[in-house]
């Protein structure tokens, strides 16, 4: 369709809703900017949507690194974040491929089991996860966190990768084993490279929701030093009921928020692709 | 070693990292959340009581639950039609229209679904607030007169606020999957519609709409699960399930009940009811949504 051809008040009205959804879209993100930058005054002074005053205080980060111990929740948030991508990657991968490429007794039931579990709302697990949690010692421990957090990444991941997998030619393999290679030879040297943009676009989307989740990481890490951003960032929201301090709590919201905007801007082809492939069932 | 030993040996080294995972971390609680719904039990003491459906019993006379799936239910009913109506316009507008920057708008759009749900709700809170938020400031400038309307503290309004985050950042992956779908849409139907008069209007009643139905299928699916189990993380940071239970549902009920007041055999029977209404409304919605699939020749 000719651009031109379409009834101007159409084109115009789309027009205005799309600049009108980017406002929508990136002025929160700035206005957390400005507002890191103020002390409370200029907040309460009416002023709290203006642009900050001079001098910038930057201060509010550090402060905020230090005294909220956003610097302790910012490393954690990356060993819990990696640890599980990791893991996440290898139990996807190795599953993924086995199933993609063979047929053995059971590899349907499997199939389907972890494909259903994506309908099970995973609140409703919170309660006994406490409970194993505990009785498997692992209560307030990033192991624990970090084993929870890859085996629920496996069924997206596996649907997304089995894809990448079966369409790889079995020429390869077959040319492989006559070479001398063994089965995790042809995985690990053949197969798992050239499935490198799928596994490169489930760890992106892993990595994102990892470093975002938050109902269980609220119930089952609860000494404050195993806090991962999201918890310590609601924590000192809750805190500050009475008296706010805006420009640090900004500041900290800032912290959780950049490391996932600087790899969604880095990733967004991956994450779109992962988007279409994992929802188009 | 025969090979068809090798085989079931690299087989089985590649299954069960995983399948003991999953049974450990997925399987067991399923089925220790059905068991725990069956006892009365606080959770820190060894012994519990067994009641049957006792937790459901109560659940039926309890009137916050009925407060909390008519919550939910408003919350999926209007997260559908606004997500659905704005991704799908975007979608169309960025793919059909020939929109400049369409690219950048993809991008942009999609910035709201990567922040966490503690964000959205900091940000969201800040906006709400009734002396400086944005809101208020933008209705006081509008109306030429002061407003400092109590949005998340007042029960006539609290529920009705817990929609714009969630449609906000709802939005972009929606529109992304619509995007993929509308250009996989082979381009000489619309040529041929196109050859014969039809309006864009037609165009998307004709072609467009029927083409990415499945689409718009799964993600109404993909809402309203999201949204049962979701809806938990936003009311917890922003509201508590308060003021006086006006922004109660089912997943923060559950949640309070379990570890504020140590009803484990009660929250887990809130737990079994949100599997069950998730169950059924999907099941429902797919149903209602059934059409023929119209194929592409």
């Amino acid at each position: 369709m000719d651009y031109k051809k379409i009834n101007p008040l159409v084109r115009w009205g789309a027009s205005i809703l799309l600049l009108f959804w980017t406002v929508c879209s990136v002025y929160p993100l700035l206005f957390s900017v400005f507002q890191s930058l103020k002390d409370n005054q200029q907040v309460y002074s009416g002023k709290a949507w203006d642009l900050p005053n001079l001098p910038l205080l930057w201060s509010n980060f550090s402060y905020t690194w230090d005294k909220y111990h956003f610097g302790t929740y910012f490393l954690n948030s990356i060993v819990v974040t990696g640890g599980s991508m990791l893991l996440a990657l290898f139990l996807t991968a190795t599953t993924a491929y086995v199933l993609a490429r063979y047929t053995f007794k059971g590899s349907g039931i499997l199939y389907y089991l972890y494909i259903s579990s994506l309908t099970i709302p995973s609140l409703m697990l919170i309660v006994p996860m406490f409970f194993l949690f505990s009785a498997l010692h692992v209560s307030n421990s990033f192991t624990g966190i970090i084993l929870l957090y890859s085996i629920t990444a496996v069924p997206m991941g596996m649907f997304i990768l089995m894809g990448f997998f079966k369409s790889l030619p079995h020429e390869l393999e077959e040319s492989a084993v006559i070479d001398g290679a063994s089965l995790y030879g042809v995985f690990f040297k053949i197969m798992l490279p050239l499935a490198t943009p799928g596994l490169v676009t489930i760890s992106i989307v892993n990595v994102l929701q990892f470093w975002n989740e938050y109902q269980y990481a609220l119930v089952l890490l609860s000494d404050a030093i195993k806090y991962t951003l999201p918890i310590g960032l609601g924590v000192m929201q809750g805190e500050m009921q009475y008296r706010i301090e805006f420009g640090p709590l900004f500041a900290g919201l800032l912290i959780s928020t950049v490391p996932v905007l600087i790899i969604y801007v880095l990733f967004q082809k991956q994450i779109n692709d992962g988007i279409v492939a994992g929802a188009v069932k | 070693m025969t090979a068809k030993r090798t085989r079931t040996l690299f087989i089985a080294s590649f299954i069960l990292p995983t399948l003991i995972l999953y049974c450990i971390f997925t399987l067991y609680p399923i089925l220790r959340a059905l068991y725990i719904s069956l006892f009365d039990w606080s959770g820190s003491s060894e012994n519990m009581d067994y009641v049957g459906l006792g937790n459901f019993r109560e659940m039926f006379a309890d009137p916050i639950i009925y407060k909390a799936i008519g919550n939910d239910y408003f919350l999926v009913f209007w997260k559908v039609i606004g997500i659905m109506l704005l991704a799908t316009f975007f979608a169309v507008a960025l793919t059909r229209f020939k929109m400049r920057g369409a690219q950048f708008y993809r991008v942009v759009f999609f910035f709201p679904n990567v922040l966490s749900i503690v964000v959205i709700a900091v940000l969201w809170r800040f906006i709400y607030n009734p002396s400086f938020g944005l809101l208020n400031g933008i209705l006081s400038f509008v109306l030429q007169r002061k407003v400092e309307i109590p949005w998340l503290g007042d029960s006539d309004y609290s529920i009705w606020a817990l929609l714009p985050p969630a449609i906000w950042a709802g939005i972009g992956f929606f529109m992304i999957l619509l995007i993929a779908a509308i250009k996989s849409i082979p381009l000489p139907l619309y040529e041929s519609a196109e050859i014969d008069g039809a309006t864009q209007w037609k165009q998307f009643v004709h072609i467009t709409l029927p083409l990415i139905w499945e689409q718009v299928r799964v993600s109404v699916v993909l809402i309203v699960i999201s949204s049962l189990n979701g809806s938990f993380a936003i009311v917890n940071v922003m509201t508590e399930g308060g003021p006086d239970n006006s922004t109660q549902v089912l997943g923060y009920y559950l949640y309070q009940m379990g570890f504020k007041q140590y009803h484990m055999g009660y929250a887990s029977a809130i737990g079994v009811l949100i599997l069950i209404v998730s169950l059924l409304t999907t099941v429902i919605l797919q149903r209602l949504m059934k059409r023929e699939v119209v194929e592409v020749s």
